[in-house]
């Protein structure tokens, strides 16, 4: 094993020798140089990996006095862990640099050198002077470095850093004497025994001088516009090692450190990360320079990553604790890794504004790398991040710390705001222009891209100790497969997913039970369906099919989920492929970013719900303890609700469906639309299969989930009535259709359930079939406009008969199984008495009717264009899963009991009774009874009745053309003068009024605004001046003193 | 030795306020500086202890004894030469300033803000 300090004799001597060599030539010089940097790698490499094995920490002393006679440095775990990271960014940030340094003098080389081996430095020492020492090395090689290209910008940027760090050193120096003063030792360790702060104020005073220097080092809110500058002006790879490798070591130095903070000073420290993460990612919201918001989530990262870190202390736990490891090095792994790849892909796009990434397009690799560094800073499974944040959610929750989890959820929802839309824009801007792609700039990125992944399939290898994530692991994989096959047509891709993806619905449909049955049937043999449209693509559709299938495995997960954890990833999982599906439509991108926030800020809440849940019922993940929960339920189901409603788009909560699902391709609506939604359904069956009565106060939730659902149904509808689009009107029917699920679910008896399961498997048919079919229609004409169409009937047979019998079924008249939907509905409500909520649901299902109307004479019936006189017959592709869809509802319409039945029978588990009497194929009630069989017998007999004697009355009739009819004693010539499409409904609107106007946008988008202005606000504190920023250090210093003093 | 004490803080104290109210760059550096030095004198100060003399082991010296602690005047030459460093690197950034916009003051390097 090599000896660490040969990292310090390597780092000086070719430092030194530099000059010497570059005599000899360029190539020779960096040669040698990249060597260093390899060897040092190596080193702390060969380190970590005989440290992981258990070979014992090593101590170097100097003159081989042991401390507190000497300076020692120690090589143990966390500092190889800490060292290897930091080396192998230097590297990699050294490969991107290359340029730089053939074209400058060797003194970049040399400077770079004295960085790397200043950081080294201050990870291994445990001496305070020392760290002293090593942090001036490494301040003044970076604010060297920081000034390389020599313009105003990094310039100036780099003198506002080095007044600011000579502050903050100088801090640190006056701190380590004075304690030096006290304990009259040097040795971090030694200090810490011999530290004791009753001996008065002066002790504390000192400690928190020196942990304030440190602090502000980690660049706290507000004291950090200096550092922001830098993030802006420098160089990206230089950046990359400021934002990575030097926060990465003054990192440890605090965690070292901490070793001599009271409880006082490690809330201080707490409370100063938490802030500073909270408002780095407000301020970041404004930002529209990629590099300066890429600064401002690194210093919200640091500030996650070092309050995370105090609150385990102040938890009880010890720094080399697994779980704190576990934490706070998956945050730091994963905040290295995407930080350094993201400043690594701004030097290579070269663009300032963050709306103009989109040349990262031009690369499939650099835009995937883009996308995933992102997403891994979103927290979002399966990146380190994830893992980290739901552990440490969960261990915050154990001990009670509820606000802290509040504020750090709330950041990382701001963060997320901010990350997608950077994202759909980069996605979605066009025209882009190529950029250029050189091999040393992608290489680094590259590699990170394949840590960060390799990373967060091992931090799930060790947080899955239940094994309770291995039933994603294939399906993950073959995600991963998916990715590598990309290049393949559609035809073949299309043909292996439906293959495969059947394979694994036979797998798991027989480890199903009771209600997740269903939800198979919907999520599984529904997706397998829901592909087979994707044969009308053509080309390659990079992309869609790795995230289509991530989000079923998402789905699958949540079916087979047994614990929280589960259910929490494969939940993002699902939110993250159906984010991707959504976007991919030409307008999508604000819709997507909509869907995408709701869905975020539903699953924070969800996951505070779990931790919440952890707290309470003796720090378990399993599901199953949802019905045996102590305390605190009221809390729980209200924060699950919540999450859930998000993906069920109750109103309030809806305003993203609308545009995400109208604006889908083709093949996506009926996903997004006919299962997605049902995901949300799920999660509140498994919740209110648990609980079956909950208040908070005298409010009884159900109760106001009754309502509104009821609200949801009537406003949805009437929102669908005023669509011009036709995909939207679908969407915001889908609105209403949910609302009959949650009012079902909410009425909380067995009539209820069977309501909304029926409605829930109803809603599948249809609204898949209706997307299908309109979506055939707009994939003919070209266009969504429903007044734009008109007359397609003959064009157009049989999506017109699956449009047909999918209002029909929609709307909830017999003969079809909607009428099974309703009839059970009313009865269920007059079981439960909800009478005035039942007028509401009642009075909904009328408005229904008109758009039903609409839909169908809008686009079928009426007067054909003149410009879609040759519109042929949608694509088979899209015309086999109708007619499949279409046999399904006729079945489930004649033999309704072959679902009801089963289903009812597992209801009598939760509610034994209330159910409905079967005698054959008839349902008895109470209030009456119902026979699929003989409504579909009756309907269709008289329907016969009345069409044979149509015909016999009508033989006479002739043919007439277009335009053989007489209007007013005038005879139109243009189609349009004789169909009525453009704001069919405007009498409604203006009789209903203030009912139809869009206050829940309003509202979301006012809250927003709010969010926007103060953050714009705050920001201006940042003046540029690097005085102000002398003050604000100074001020900042002071405030916290007195409160942690105070406190 | 109080007054040595006393002296560096208001060494830094003063550093602090010149750099604080100061407009040129190189008054600000020189603010620093100050606060620097001022830094050393504590450094030295909290080594000393009445009544005894440099710890430079020589003839004049008998033994351990009669020196004050010298570990902070080991840090005291190690903080100058580090301090000197610092300060030497602000002045190039003050030339490279002066050179790219012909001016010192530093309210006239604001571009960079928000």
């Amino acid at each position: 094993m090599v000896n660490p300090i040969y990292i310090f004799i390597i780092a000086l001597g070719v430092g030194f020798l530099l000059s010497l060599f570059e005599k000899a030539g360029k190539i020779l010089t960096m040669t040698v140089f990249y060597s260093a940097l390899a060897i040092m790698t190596f080193i702390s490499g060969q380190w970590l990996i005989a440290l992981i094995r258990g070979t014992e920490i090593m101590t170097l002393t100097t003159a081989g006095f042991p401390p507190p006679f000497s300076i020692n440095l120690r090589m143990g775990l966390e500092e190889a862990f800490f060292t290897f990271f930091i080396n192998s960014l230097g590297i990699l940030a050294g490969i991107f640099l290359a340029p730089k340094f053939r074209s400058e003098k060797v003194y970049g080389m040399v400077l770079y050198l004295m960085m790397f081996m200043g950081m080294n430095g201050l990870v291994m020492t445990r001496d305070m002077f020392n760290l002293f020492v090593f942090m001036e090395i490494t301040s003044v090689a970076t604010v060297s470095l920081i000034a390389i290209d020599r313009n105003l910008k990094s310039v100036s940027a780099g003198f506002k850093y080095v007044i600011a760090s000579g502050l903050a050193s100088t801090f640190f120096l006056l701190g380590t004497i004075f304690l030096y003063r006290f304990t009259g030792l040097l040795n971090i360790e030694m200090m810490a025994e011999a530290l004791n702060y009753a001996s008065g104020q002066a002790v504390f005073l000192s400690v928190f001088i020196l942990l304030i220097s440190i602090i502000i080092e980690l660049k706290p809110f507000p004291a950090n516009g200096w550092a922001l500058d830098v993030y802006e002006a420098a160089d990206c790879g230089v950046v990359s090692v400021i934002a990575a490798g030097v926060s990465a070591a003054m990192l440890y130095v605090f965690i070292k450190i901490s070793a001599l903070l009271n409880q006082n000073l490690m809330i201080t420290a707490a409370g100063i990360g938490t802030v500073t993460f909270l408002f780095s990612n407000l301020l970041a919201l404004k930002q529209d320079n990629a590099r300066r918001l890429l600064g401002y989530s690194s210093i919200g990262q640091i500030g996650l990553i070092y309050s995370a870190f105090s609150f385990f202390r102040l938890a009880g736990f010890t720094p080399g604790d697994q779980t704190v490891l576990l934490v706070v090095g998956g945050l730091f792994v994963n905040h290295f890794f995407a930080k350094a790849g993201l400043f690594w892909l701004a030097g290579i796009v070269k663009k300032d504004k963050s709306d103009e990434w989109a040349g990262l397009r031009s690369s499939p690799l650099l835009l995937f790398a883009f996308a995933v560094f992102i997403l891994a800073l979103a927290g979002l499974p399966p990146f380190p991040g994830f893992f980290a944040k739901w552990q440490l959610v969960m261990v915050l929750s154990a001990k009670g710390m509820f606000p802290a989890i509040g504020f750090i959820l709330l950041g990382s929802f701001l963060e997320a705001i901010y990350l997608f839309r950077w994202l759909g824009k980069v996605l979605k801007t066009d025209p882009f222009e190529p950029i250029k792609i050189k091999p040393w700039e992608a290489f680094p990125v590259a590699v990170y891209l394949l840590a960060i992944i390799l990373t967060g399939g091992f931090l799930s290898g060790i947080i899955n100790q239940g094994s309770s994530l291995s039933v994603l692991y294939l399906p993950v994989l073959f995600v991963i497969v998916l990715f590598m096959l990309d290049f393949l047509p559609v035809l073949v891709k299309n043909s292996l997913v439906i293959v495969v993806f059947s394979y694994y619905t036979f797998r798991i449909m027989p480890q199903l039970s009771g209600y997740r049955i269903m939800f198979g049937i919907i999520f599984l043999l529904g997706g397998i369906l829901l592909f087979i449209p994707g044969y009308i693509k053509k080309g390659r559709r990079l992309g869609f099919y790795p995230l289509a299938v991530m989000m079923y495995v998402g789905l699958a997960g949540l079916l087979l989920s047994e614990n929280t954890l589960q259910f929490f990833t494969s939940w993002e999982l699902m939110t993250l492929g159906s984010y991707f599906l959504i976007i991919r439509g030409k307008k999508s991108e604000p819709h997507a970013l909509s869907y995408m926030l709701f869905s975020m800020g539903g699953a924070f809440v969800m996951l505070l719900g779990f931790g919440v849940l952890y707290h309470v019922n003796g720090h378990l993940l399993e599901l199953a303890t949802l019905a045996r929960i102590p305390d605190m339920t009221g809390i729980i189901y209200s924060l699950l609700t919540l999450g859930f409603l998000t993906k069920m788009a109750s109103i309030g909560l809806h305003i993203w469906l609308p545009g995400a699902h109208g604006e889908a391709e083709t093949d996506v609506s009926p996903m997004v639309s006919a299962i997605l939604l049902k995901a949300g359904m799920f999660g509140m069956v498994v919740l209110m299969s648990a609980i079956p009565a909950v208040k908070i106060g005298f409010i009884d939730i159900p109760y106001v989930l009754g309502w509104l659902g009821a609200i949801t149904i009537f406003l949805g509808n009437l929102l669908a009535i005023y669509q011009e689009d036709a995909k939207r009107l679908l969407a915001y029917s889908s609105v209403g259709n949910l609302g009959y699920v949650l009012f079902g679910l909410a009425l909380m008896s067995h009539l209820g359930w069977l309501t909304s399961i029926t409605y829930a498997l109803n809603h599948f048919l249809f609204k898949a079939m209706l997307f299908l079919a309109i979506g055939g229609v707009v994939y003919r004409v070209g266009t969504k406009n429903m007044y734009e169409m008109g007359g397609l009937i003959k064009n157009m047979p049989i999506s017109f008969i699956s449009v047909l019998i999918g209002i029909i079924a929609l709307s909830g008249v017999p003969p079809l199984s909607g009428f099974a939907g309703k009839w059970l509905t009313y009865n269920a409500i007059l079981q439960k008495g909800w009478y005035l909520q039942g007028a509401v649901v009642i009075i909904g299902g009328l408005i229904a009717f008109l758009y039903c109307f609409r839909l169908i004479y809008a686009v079928f019936l009426g007067q054909i264009k003149d410009r879609n006189r040759q519109v042929k017959e949608a694509p088979l592709a899209l015309l086999i899963p109708q007619v499949i869809l279409m046999i399904a509802i006729m079945v489930f319409s004649v033999l309704p009991g072959a679902v009801l039945r089963p289903v009812g029978k597992f209801l009598e588990n939760i509610f034994p009774a209330g159910g409905l009497n079967w005698q054959a194929g008839t349902a008895f009630t109470e209030y009456g009874y119902w026979n699929g069989y003989w409504i579909m017998m009756v309907t269709g007999g008289m329907f016969m009745m009345v069409l044979i004697w149509l015909l016999f009355i009508d033989r006479k009739a002739q043919k007439v053309k277009q335009f053989n009819i007489v209007y007013a004693a005038e005879r139109p010539f243009r189609p349009e003068t004789t169909h009525v499409g453009y704001n069919f409904f405007a009498h409604y609107r203006k009789a209903l009024g203030s009912l139809s106007r869009p206050y829940v946008t309003k509202f979301w988008d006012t809250l927003t605004d709010i969010t926007h202005s103060s953050a714009d606000f705050i920001r201006k504190l940042y003046n540029g001046n690097g005085q102000t920023y002398i003050f604000h250090i100074l001020l900042f210093v002071v405030v916290v003193y007195f409160i942690s003093f105070g406190g | 030795m109080l007054i040595i004490t006393v002296l560096g803080i208001i060494l830094v104290v003063l550093g602090l306020w010149g750099m604080l109210t100061q407009k040129n760059i190189i008054k600000i550096i020189i603010g620093f500086s100050i606060m620097d030095t001022g830094t050393h004198l504590l450094i030295v100060s909290i080594g000393y202890i009445k009544d005894r003399t440099a710890p430079i082991m020589d003839k004049a010296v008998g033994n351990a004894s009669q020196v004050i602690d010298p570990v902070p005047s080991a840090l005291v030459l190690t903080a100058i030469v580090i301090g000197l460093a610092v300060t030497a690197l602000m002045l190039t950034y003050a030339i490279k300033l002066f050179e790219i916009r012909k001016s010192l003051d530093i309210n006239d390097f604001k571009e960079l803000k928000w």
